[in-house]
């Protein structure tokens, strides 16, 4: 594969080339694996964290005006005296989020592109045949949110052209939604606090999965000559010689970028999924995206 | 620090280039990559942004300039602290027109001269050169102390059009310059003159040679109303008899009126003759005149441009208080008198006033008091301006009480003409019971008094001037005058009638007051002296005294290290390029 070798003038959409079949494929054998913990959403079979009209009780208060008298507890009252009241768990239909990196250094190959497309597809459609409701916000120059049915459309069209990493982006996004399952795409590949950065995404979730998606020149560069480096976002140039020692001192500080990512991502209570785009949707959701899913 | 060879830091022009060639580098394609921050040792600096990339070498680069440097140091001679050894020579240039001649064979005097200060400096050895230039006023053309080359290529410039002047000025101004005891050269076209004091310290090299010349040796030219008339006088300094035609040319300063023409005088002149011509033109502006020589040796002074000198026009007021004859007499006069103005009352100031004795009058006329009449003897100062070709043969004179200020005129204890103080012309004289007025001595008199007063006009009396003549101005105290011409300005300081020194260089002068011009001359390249190019001639004579050069410490080779500094510069560049990058 050396579409990771692809010039600036080859970034292109990655509309084109979008496996769809193979989202639909893939979407039909699995299921979302949703926390034990509560969940925010709207109505439907799984407990919430807000208290509602679900069979399971919640908790024992006092009744106040404008409560369900329905909900009046009569042997308390008949025991105590007091009007107590009975307060149960609602039961909700979880959000699921997907926050897709429109950054362009996703786009620094045609399959890396178009393979965040289809996880995040992936997600979404897994998420409405469950019953949950999807939602994709795409972090792109034009920053976009959609829900429901129209997450497909909106990864379809998703672009990567933002010239400014994940972390900032988000700032200029729509704001995240309270949700039970927030999955970013990334490479996250970018010199942002890591720390902040994933607390900021664990925030109003049940649930935090970070798929980080490397292109196959991002985990494992090629060398043997010198190269004009030109960064995908900012434009910024370096000469280098791709000598076996510069690669192998990229390799170390890929590695250590992602140990620290790993340890950020941990500390906000996340789960962080590393995969190489180059290897197919197929091998990916049964690979290294196995743990989003529910076991069997 | 100095420079032995200056033109050499012109190597540092190969810096651009340098710099062009990393900007424009593009040896390798370009790779797009996700982070380059993670391409980056630690050590790197953020680099710039994709339009003007910053040096992705800079080692490298810093090595070969720096190489650069130490080239452009190497062949730019550097001396570090070798200023005071170096030997230094001055040399004297006859400043004269003659040094312009270009005899019909062989090279220009003042290519000769060049040629013998480049021997002369290559002869001493000398690193520093001062080129003096005779004059008038010697000046120093190139230096004090200026490296040869530069000195040199200043020369190359130089165009000697001086009138004829003593050189001793300029030898003396030169030994101060080369130090006591040290020699000097002074370069000329001709025998030097007998009585020039040459200093046993000076060498003169001869660089003339003889040659026949044919020039205007003066040129005048008068306006009186619309007609100018021309006067030339032309004179041989050939060896047989030359005939010349002189070409004048005048155009017409008023486009409106017919006037202005072409003319051509023939002439024949024998060996040493001269011949004067006059020609006149109606309405004409500035006139060329030219003697059209193709062998001619010196060509400067076969020109001569005279530009338009009428007689400047005077505003004359008469006060108030004068006797009926006083006035009459007056007025008659003034009526006839060319250039004269009546002012009027009301409009601008006059320039000349006449009026009673005791009014604010210039010229003053009255006998108040006990009155004599004379008829001689009269004593007067013939030389006062006044007094110009005043005869006072059958004068009857009539004089009251004498007034103030310095006698021109007197009779027995009588003063009858005076000048005060502030330049108040008093004429004791009562008209009545005189026959002055009668007589050719009062249209004289007053017309003196006219002239006295044009004089004291603001501009230029004279509108052309001989090479080594004097400029006569006269100034205004309420005003800033400035004479502009080739040498530049030249603020005219002092009030009233002022001579400015000769111009060193023929040409068009103009006089400014407070920034306007008001009056133009032309100082014509024509000197007599300088035209007779006949005994001209090369020859050399050594200083009569032995004598050095100042800091003659013998020449220093160029100093190697730079040469040095250069080789190990490209060695490291060789050794930040080669090695591989970690």
């Amino acid at each position: 594969m050396t579409a990771g070798t692809s010039a600036v003038g080859s970034q292109e959409s990655a509309r084109a080339s979008l496996d769809e079949a193979a989202v639909e494929r893939a979407a039909a054998g699995v299921a979302l694996r949703l926390p034990r913990s509560p969940h925010r959403g709207r109505l439907g079979d799984v407990r919430a964290a807000s208290t509602g009209s679900s069979m399971e009780l919640s908790d024992f208060r006092a009744y106040a005006p404008g409560d369900d008298v329905r909900q009046l507890d009569w042997n308390a009252v008949a025991r105590t005296g007091e009007l107590v009241l009975r307060v149960r768990h609602d039961e909700v239909a979880p959000r699921v989020e997907v926050v897709l990196d429109g950054s362009k250094s996703m786009a620094v190959s045609r399959v890396k592109a178009s393979r965040a497309a289809e996880v995040a597809m992936l997600v979404c459609r897994v998420a409405a045949r469950q019953g949950l409701e999807p939602s994709l916000v795409v972090t792109s120059r034009t920053p976009r949110r959609a829900t429901g049915a129209a997450c497909l459309t909106a990864a379809r069209a998703a672009e990567a052209d933002a010239a400014d990493d994940l972390g900032a982006a988000l700032r200029r996004s729509p704001p995240l939604r309270p949700s039970g399952l927030r999955v970013v795409v990334s490479d996250f590949l970018f010199e942002a606090p890591l720390d902040s950065f994933a607390a900021l995404l664990s925030r109003g979730t049940s649930a935090l999965v970070f798929v980080q998606l490397l292109d196959g020149e991002d985990a494992d560069p090629g060398g043997g000559s010198g190269a004009r480096l030109v960064d995908a976002e900012t434009g910024e140039v370096l000469e280098r010689m791709l000598a076996a020692p510069v690669l192998e001192a990229y390799r170390r500080r890929l590695a250590e970028h992602q140990a620290l990512l790993r340890r950020a991502v941990a500390r906000a209570r996340g789960t962080l999924l590393t995969a190489v785009a180059d290897d197919g949707l197929e091998a990916l959701w049964r690979g290294a995206l196995s743990p989003l899913w529910e076991p069997g | 620090m100095s420079f032995g060879f200056p033109v050499g830091l012109l190597a540092l022009s190969a810096l651009l280039p340098l710099a062009a060639a990393y900007f424009l580098r593009r040896r390798q394609r370009p790779r797009v990559v996700s982070a380059l921050f993670l391409w980056r040792s630690p050590s790197q600096r953020a680099q710039a942004g994709p339009r003007f990339e910053r040096f992705s070498r800079e080692a490298s680069l810093l090595f070969e300039a720096l190489a650069v440097l130490a080239a452009a140091l190497y062949l730019a001679d550097l001396r570090l602290g070798a200023q005071a050894d170096r030997p230094q020579l001055v040399v004297v240039v006859d400043g004269s027109l003659s040094m312009s001649a270009r005899p019909a064979r062989g090279k220009a005097t003042a290519d000769r001269a060049r040629e013998a200060v480049a021997r002369a400096v290559s002869g001493e050895g000398a690193a520093l050169l001062t080129v003096v230039e005779s004059g008038v006023h010697p000046r120093v053309l190139t230096g004090p102390r200026a490296p040869v080359v530069e000195a040199l290529a200043a020369l190359e410039k130089w165009k000697p059009l001086g009138a004829a002047h003593d050189f001793s000025p300029a030898l003396l101004f030169a030994l101060d310059l080369a130090g006591p005891g040290r020699r000097f050269w002074f370069v000329t076209d001709g025998p030097l003159p007998s009585g020039t004091a040459v200093p046993p310290e000076a060498g003169v090299v001869e660089v003339g040679e003889p040659a026949d010349n044919l020039a205007l040796v003066s040129a005048q030219r008068r306006d009186e109303a619309d007609l100018a008339q021309v006067t030339v006088r032309v004179a041989s300094f050939a060896a047989d008899a030359r005939s010349v035609e002189v070409s004048f040319h005048g155009p017409a300063a008023d486009g409106a009126r017919p006037g202005g023409a072409d003319r051509s005088e023939s002439l024949r002149l024998p060996p040493g003759e001269t011949a004067v011509l006059r020609v006149s033109f109606a309405n004409a502006g500035p006139i060329e005149v030219r003697l059209p020589l193709s062998d001619d040796a010196l060509v400067e002074d076969g020109k001569a441009t005279l530009l338009p000198a009428p007689v400047p026009e005077l505003r004359v007021g008469v006060l108030e208080g004068l006797g009926p004859a006083e006035k009459a007499a007056l007025e008659r006069v003034l009526d006839a008198t060319p250039g004269v103005r009546r002012a009027a009352a009301g409009g601008e100031p006059a320039e000349l006033t006449f009026g009673p004795r005791g009014s604010k009058a210039q010229v003053q006329i009255g006998a108040p008091g006990p009155q004599r009449s004379f008829v001689g003897p009269f004593v007067a100062e013939k030389a006062h301006p006044l007094l110009e070709d005043v005869g006072f043969g059958g004068v009857l004179w009539t004089a009251g009480d004498n007034p103030p200020g310095r006698p021109l005129v007197t009779a027995g204890s009588s003063v009858l003409l005076s000048e005060e103080e502030a330049g108040t012309v008093q004429m004791n004289i009562e008209l009545a019971r005189s026959n002055v007025q009668r007589t050719s001595a009062w249209p004289v008199l007053v017309g003196n008094a006219l002239r006295c007063g044009r004089r004291a006009k603001a501009g230029l009396p004279r509108h052309q001037l001989m090479l080594g003549e004097p400029v006569p101005v006269v100034t205004e105290a309420s005003a800033r005058f400035t004479l502009v011409g080739p040498e530049g300005e030249r603020p005219v300081l002092g009030a009233g009638a002022v001579q400015l020194p000769a111009p060193a260089v023929p040409g068009s002068y103009a006089l400014l007051r407070d920034g306007r011009e008001i009056d133009r001359l032309e100082v014509l390249t024509l000197d007599p002296r300088e035209s007779d190019l006949r005994g001209r001639a090369a020859g050399l004579i050594d200083p009569k005294r032995e004598a050095g050069l100042e800091g003659g410490a013998p020449e220093r080779r160029r100093a190697a290290w730079p040469l040095v500094l250069l080789l190990c510069l490209l060695l490291a560049d060789f050794w930040v390029t080669a090695r591989a990058p970690a």
